[in-house]
């Protein structure tokens, strides 16, 4: 098949599962139903893989013109080339295992159908995201998987306990993603304005040819491209959502808030590198924020209870390092991390997914403990994810963060340290998480206990699978001291614009053995400690009430929920009352009455004279008139 | 003349009609009327100018009753029997529909607005203007909420109020032209003074009707307190002869104030967006929110006619369209809460998604759509005039751009606690075939704007280009 029908059979499909769930699937049985949906995907990316191995050129698809008015023309377009490919595989792919996943993990639920066909649909919209050609497509893209999104986290609206909660959380990302939108937007805006198109190539091509915007203008472009970069993908300060977002069923939180929607600012920045790399401003910027992000949100990571809350905060922080990679101009690292991340972390929510369906539905990891007996595969799949995740050598994880940890040392030592604290954070809560919940003793309540159980073959496949990919992702970017060849960044640099030429960071052969030294010795020496508190001495996280200092603030999140919710929300909240209460109630609406009572009462007045009575009339006539007169006289 | 003897025939028809049969007789008209009109933009070449009625005779004080239409005007006359079709529709297992008077006055209503839309002389445009203040006012008055009396009068005293300023503009332009011809009026050359009194009466008659931030003290209590069908017309058509009047008559008439007027306007406009966008936010009365979520949705259309680009005006046409649907959607919504709750509190529903899924999905749909999002007609509308707006002043565009914000705050805290939480009652009666019916058009028009706007742009294209080339020149272009 030629490739442009491939591509639109691929995009056909997820929209097809959809539509056929959505108005038939409520009469289907099942596992009808769940089959469709994660049949289009596998078929989807049996597709995307035939793309991968027929394309080696950027190849542009033509739809329709959306609108086309003078010089203004935004197009329905597709661009496929190793970028666009690269996020194909991994939504498709990663998007299939979650899929059947979702068949078993769902399997009790009485809105099975409807979310097999909102995860179709977000596919259908991540598919628009990274396939369109330009920002106008990458804008319905990115809403479209927005509101997939919230559909998706409060799916149990009507939960007796949790409907509400689950719905605020989805009113919170949706409109913080929306105020990051407003940054994408105003960018669309200074693109058309600075250079007529949003296509990719086109402004693109512009940039390279020398044909440079004034160094604010793309301070301007690069800097609300990164806003809506931080909605997106949960940087600071646009980042408090994520965590809330795990109110949404476990495959969700592995599909969309971990392994591809997540990464949508991150393709953002890549796909626009030739703007980035005129923008040193931005790039600083990008570069502090992300460090922000990550060293924060792997410190609130140290004391959460919650199994998806650590996973969620460990996902900020994936993201914060990835951003730092894009600030110094490593989109290749960046991109490679956002692969091998798509596998560990879809392998550790969906094993945390496994885990909360063996414990009927129960997320606090004080509450668990031992369960390495009662669900092995989980266990081992958990634990693989774990090490991938703390960079444990020779896992993907540790050749990806190794990558950007290089480029952080080429560009500055401080940075490389404090992200190197970072890792190591990341590998200590980690290691707490897998140790509290599978070694030790089991410290639920025997109900649970008893009814502890491995996952059917539809979940733990899907984890099988990804453990073994996030055993092996390294392999895609091998650096040359393991007869690697950098396969990714050529791949990568092959046919995406701008990625050819941006240089990357290769340190020699003994700088890299030093580095990969020293994260090994970090990710070794946290998992030592960790394993020292948590199963040789047998600590247990304490309740909330107990922790003073660091702990009290890591597990209140640094309390910036609150600090929020006093800086905007209650003022917002308070303006919003004023208004009515004030302008509009008493000053406009008086305002009015007063005008209306002024108009009667020059009515009452009139109608004073107008008596009917003619001696009345003749009196003010006569009256008219000799002041007439008197008037005449004097004047004169 | 089929435009306009079809409504004003069902009318007639629905007054004598017995009342058992009365409900179909509006609808048959409603629908008669919407295949007339598809006849009309099936033989519709684009830019043409068609006259529908001239008698060729001019009366002493120069009213020539010229009527006509161009791509816009058959645009605006397809989405009134498209609305008017909806709104019958969606009030059919309503206790109303079965009233002949309610019947009779709503295709009185699509008479009045056809005649707006098509009247190509200024006096026939303000006779029309106030026909559709009668049937509107009495479907409100006859059927509305107990208390609706006062913010009745306040409602009819101050649209009045601006009507006259209107006809005294007209008036005074008419002292400069040979007769009220659209095409002599439009080829009058006004001093600068004389320009902005005229446009002056204009504005205050659209910014009363459509209505801009400060002259909408009427519109809340008017919308809240009349029945579902009544907020329906008030929301989706009638506002849309001020915008329509804006785009048609305010600005060609007078272009020499624009230069005036645009800052008043864009910024009077912004300031309504982002103020009924925060009242909205923390309004409990359902019906009350929606109102002046529309006030915050107009306001940038408003803002944005004045910019008077083919870019903006597009846009303009577009999001008129886009609000008259979802206004008809979000009424439908809170009517049928309003009904079955019997309550327009928020803080009194929830749960009713589970109880209801039907239109739980279908508010949701109709939900989204309000806060513009891609594939819907909002989007396309929201995103062009958000730019035309940033290209006038960066800082306003970006003030206006909140409303993507806001909307989404507003909007969703309604849809939440109507709709989410466990349910508190016992049952809620699901969607009725027709409402269901009312919902899918909806939905349908709405997607396929959304997807492909380009099909409007080009058939209002050569109309507009007419349009603003006879402002840019002030000459007389139309043939």
């Amino acid at each position: 098949m030629a490739i442009d029908k491939l591509i639109l059979t691929i995009l056909a499909l997820p929209l097809i599962g959809a539509l056929i769930n959505g108005t038939m699937g409520k009469s289907l049985p099942k596992i009808v139903v769940g089959s469709i949906a994660t049949g289009v995907m596998f078929v989807a990316f049996a597709l995307a893989v035939l793309v991968f191995n027929s394309n080696h050129e950027a190849t542009f698809i033509h739809l329709f013109k959306v609108i086309h008015l003078d010089d203004l023309e935004l197009n329905a377009r597709l661009q496929v080339d190793g970028l666009s490919t690269l996020m194909l595989l991994i939504v498709t792919g990663v998007g299939s295992l979650i899929h059947l996943f979702s068949m078993g993990y769902m399997k009790e639920d009485e809105g099975y159908y409807k979310f097999f066909t909102y995860l179709n649909l977000f596919i259908f919209a991540m598919l628009i995201l990274i396939l369109g050609s330009n920002y106008f497509m990458l804008f319905f893209g990115w809403e479209g998987v927005g509101i997939c999104s919230y559909l998706l986290i409060g799916f149990h609206y009507s939960d007796k306990e949790k409907g509400m909660l689950n719905g605020i959380a989805a009113r919170k990302a949706f409109i913080m993603n929306r105020i990051g939108d407003l940054g994408l937007l105003i960018a669309l805006f200074l693109m058309l304005m600075q250079f007529g198109t949003l296509e990719y190539n086109e402004v693109g091509n512009a940039i390279l040819a020398g044909d440079l915007p004034s160094g604010w203008m793309l301070f301007g472009i690069t800097l609300c491209l990164f806003i809506g970069a931080t909605g997106k993908s949960a940087q600071i300060p646009l980042f408090t959502w994520l965590p809330d977002a795990m109110a949404g069923p476990t495959p969700v939180s592995a599909l969309i808030h971990a392994a591809t929607m997540v990464t949508a600012g991150i393709f953002l920045v890549v796909r626009s590198n030739f703007l980035f790399e005129h923008a040193p401003q931005t790039q600083e910027i990008i570069l502090y924020i992300g460090l922000a992000t990550s060293l924060m949100a792997a410190f609130m990571a140290m004391r959460q209870n919650d199994i998806k809350k650590v996973l969620a905060y460990s996902t900020v922080s994936q993201l914060g390092f990835i951003f730092v990679s894009l600030g110094m101009g490593g989109y290749v690292a960046a991109m490679f991390h956002v692969t091998t991340h798509a596998f560990f972390k879809a392998l550790l929510f969906l094993g945390s997914g496994s885990v909360i369906h063996a414990m009927h539905h129960e997320q606090d990891i004080r509450k668990m403990g031992g369960l390495k007996k009662y669900i092995p595969i989980t266990h081992i799949t958990f634990l693989i994810g774990t090490c991938a995740i703390a960079g444990l050598p020779f896992l993907s994880g540790f050749f990806s963060k190794d990558e950007i940890l290089a480029h952080a040392l080429h560009h500055n030592v401080v940075i490389y340290v404090i992200m190197a604290i970072s890792a190591l954070l990341t590998a200590i809560y980690m290691f707490r998480l897998y140790f509290v919940v599978f070694q030790g003793e089991f410290r639920g309540d025997d109900h649970t206990k008893h009814h502890l159980h491995e996952s059917p073959l539809n979940m733990t496949l899907p984890l099988i699978i990804l453990a073994v990919l996030s055993l092996i992702g390294g392999l895609l970017n091998v650096p040359s001291l393991f007869g690697g060849n950098h396969w990714l960044t050529h791949y990568l640099g092959h046919s995406t614009l701008g990625l050819n030429k941006v240089a990357e960071v290769h340190l020699g052969d003994s700088q890299t053995m030093m580095l990969m030294g020293v994260a090994s010795v970090l990710a070794l020496g946290a998992l030592f400690f960790a394993f020292v508190k948590f199963v040789k001495n047998n600590s247990v996280p304490e309740s909330d009430e107990q922790l003073t200092g660091w702990a009290k603030l890591s597990a209140n999140k640094l309390y910036i929920d609150e600090l929020y919710n006093a800086l905007f929300v209650k003022p917002i909240e308070w303006i919003s009352a004023a208004l009515h209460r004030f302008v509009e109630m008493l000053f406009l609406n008086r305002l009015i009455d007063g005008f209306t009572m002024v108009i009667d009462l020059s009515g009452q007045l009139v109608r004073k004279w107008q008596t009917g009575i003619v001696s009345s009339y003749l009196f003010w006539m006569v009256t008219g008139i000799v002041g007439l007169m008197v008037y005449y006289i004097v004047k004169f | 003349m089929d435009l306009y003897l079809i409504p004003l025939a069902f009318s007639l028809l629905a007054a004598l009609a017995p009342a058992n049969l009365v409900r179909y007789v509006g609808l048959t008209g409603a629908l008669a009327s919407l295949v007339s009109v598809g006849v009309h933009g099936a033989y519709y070449m684009s830019g043409w100018s068609v006259v529908l009625f001239e008698p060729g005779q001019v009366t002493t004080f120069g009213l020539t009753f010229k009527m006509g239409y161009d791509g816009i005007s058959l645009l605006m006359v397809a989405l009134v029997n498209v609305v008017t079709t909806l709104i019958l529709l969606s009030n059919l297992n309503r206790e109303t529909a079965s009233l002949k008077g309610f019947n009779a006055l709503v295709m009185l209503m699509q008479f009045g607005l056809i005649g707006v839309f098509t009247a190509m002389d200024g006096i026939m445009f303000y006779v029309f203007w106030e026909l559709t203040l009668i049937p509107i006012f009495l479907i409100a008055y006859w059927y509305g909420a107990p208390e609706r009396k006062p913010a009745l009068l306040k409602f009819f005293i101050y649209t009045f109020v601006g009507s006259l300023a209107m006809l005294l503009s007209l008036i005074a332009l008419g002292n400069y032209a040979d007769n009220y011809s659209y095409e002599s009026l439009v080829t009058v050359e006004l001093s600068a003074k004389s320009a902005f009194w005229i446009m002056a009466g204009f504005f205050l008659a659209f910014a009363i009707k459509i209505p801009l931030v400060p002259f909408h003290t009427w519109q809340p209590d008017t919308y809240t307190l009349s029945p579902m069908a009544g907020t329906m017309l008030l929301s989706a058509l009638m506002l849309k002869m001020a915008l329509y009047g804006m785009i048609r008559w305010m600005v060609p008439l007078a272009p020499e104030a624009m230069q005036d007027f645009t800052p008043i306007i864009v910024i009077l406009g912004i300031i309504g967006v982002v103020y009924a966008a925060l009242i909205a936010i923390k309004q409990s009365d359902i019906k009350r929110l929606f109102a002046f979520a529309s006030i915050s949705h107009v306001g940038l259309i408003a803002a944005g006619i004045m910019l008077f680009d083919k870019e903006v005006l597009g846009a303009s046409l577009i999001q008129i369209i886009n609000h008259s649907l979802v206004a008809v959607g979000l009424f439908l919504a809170a009517g049928i809460l309003e009904d079955r709750l019997a309550t327009r509190e928020l803080n009194q529903m929830g749960g009713v998604a589970k109880l209801a899924p039907r239109f739980g999905f279908w508010f949701a749909v109709i939900g989204f759509a309000s806060v513009s999002v891609p594939f819907s007609s909002g989007f396309i509308g929201e995103f062009l005039l958000l730019k035309g707006l940033y290209g006038y002043c960066w800082i306003i565009g970006l003030i206006a751009g909140t409303t993507l914000v806001f909307g989404a705050v507003y909007t969703f805290r309604a849809y939440q606690l109507s709709m989410f939480g466990a349910p508190s009652l016992e049952s809620f009666k699901d969607l009725q075939w027709n409402e269901v019916l009312s919902f899918l058009i909806i939905s349908v028009l709405i997607v396929l704007i959304g997807v492909y706007p380009q099909a409007i742009l080009d058939f209002v294209g050569p109309s507009l280009d007419k349009l603003i080339q006879s402002t840019q020149a002030d000459i007389t272009i139309l043939p």
